[in-house]
């Protein structure tokens, strides 16, 4: 992975065709809009329990959140900012969680999710948004890999990659 | 159906066509992007606003962008064609396809039927009935997804997680190699 980043330093230094758009216009926008966005994407992924929505259609939301900043601030910044490796243990600690969460509550005596051995205070409903978090994260976190992922190509844009 | 209905479903069939026949594959991600929209608001109008947000969110939004990244790769055709050429032979295997799938949509009850399967199960009337006092959420499907059928979710999420982080590492392979 060190090995990744070094070349992923060296071509934002060298390649002068790194997609980053100086528009004052995507600027403002971003800058303006994206605390919202975010916020939509964990309105959809906490009210999921009472109205429509849940963790993958807030996930995909908030995912968009980093998309938005690639696009403004460029993506090998973005990329840089993010890491390689951030996304991948995100998605690994939204399954982590869930697996947990189902496989607890049997450890606890109960049966797969069965919420209510956790003992807290309206143990479903909190456990039901906790998972919902868990699949947003894995979500968010996948949506965001595959954009840097798809991006890094951009950077041998003769087109020919061997 | 509404005018409006009609109008929508001319709409995304026309996107859907205009996706397959268009040369300029800008003008094909358009489309597409145009089609996904589309198709949400069929969601809402079928009260699936659940499918609706994701159609929206994925569809339209991060394909989209996913879609545009990826056309920086290619090529713009240099010729005036507008037009895809239609190759007849793979269009016949297409229309005998749908043909043959259209079969199944004379079993289905009509939008909405009160007599349909979906509505006078005995699954239906006990989740429908029973969600809020057992998992204290108001949406019933997020109750089925999270509680009643946890582990399909989890199985769902374990498959989102192998196909992601497969897809992660191919990518990157091919990005860095």
């Amino acid at each position: 992975m060190n090995e990744d980043t070094n070349e992923a330093n060296e071509a934002a230094v060298n390649d002068s065709r790194i997609p980053y758009v100086e528009s004052p216009i995507i600027m403002a926008t971003v800058r303006v809009i994206t605390p919202f966005v975010f916020t939509f994407g964990l309105f959809i992924m906490f009210h999921g329990a009472d109205s429509s929505g849940g963790g993958f259609q807030g996930g995909v939301i908030v995912g968009t959140v980093v998309l938005m900043l690639g696009i403004a601030f460029g993506i090998e910044t973005t990329r840089d900012w993010v890491g390689p490796k951030l996304p991948v243990v995100f998605i690994s600690i939204g399954v982590l969680a869930f697996l947990l969460t189902g496989v607890g509550s049997v450890i606890l005596g109960g049966g797969f999710l069965e919420y209510s051995v956790y003992g807290i205070h309206h143990a479903s409903k909190y456990g039901i948004e906790f998972v919902e978090l868990a699949i947003g994260l894995v979500v968010s976190s996948i949506v965001t890999g595959l954009f840097f992922a798809i991006a890094a190509g951009m950077r041998n844009s003769g087109g020919e990659t061997v | 159906m509404s005018a409006i209905e009609i109008t929508l479903l001319v709409f995304v069939l026309s996107c859907a066509l205009a996706t397959a026949l268009l040369r300029d594959v800008l003008g094909s991600i358009i489309a597409f992007s145009a089609y996904s929209l589309g198709i949400a608001i069929v969601w809402v109008f079928l009260r699936a606003p659940d499918v609706g947000l994701t159609e929206a969110a994925v569809g339209a939004g991060v394909m989209t962008v996913l879609f545009l990244l990826t056309i920086a790769k290619t090529v713009r055709p240099t010729d005036n064609q507008t037009l895809e050429n239609i190759d007849f032979r793979a269009l016949g295997v297409a229309v005998a396809l749908v043909a043959v799938l259209s079969t199944t949509l004379f079993a289905l009850p009509p939008v909405g039927a009160h007599d349909s399967a979906v509505a006078t199960d005995n699954v239906t009337d006990y989740y429908l009935e029973e969600s809020y006092k057992e998992t204290e959420v108001k949406n019933a499907v997020t109750a089925v997804l999270a509680a009643y059928r946890g582990f399909d979710t989890l199985g769902e999420a374990v498959v989102v997680y192998s196909a992601g982080v497969g897809l992660l590492l191919v990518l990157h392979k091919e990005a860095f190699e």
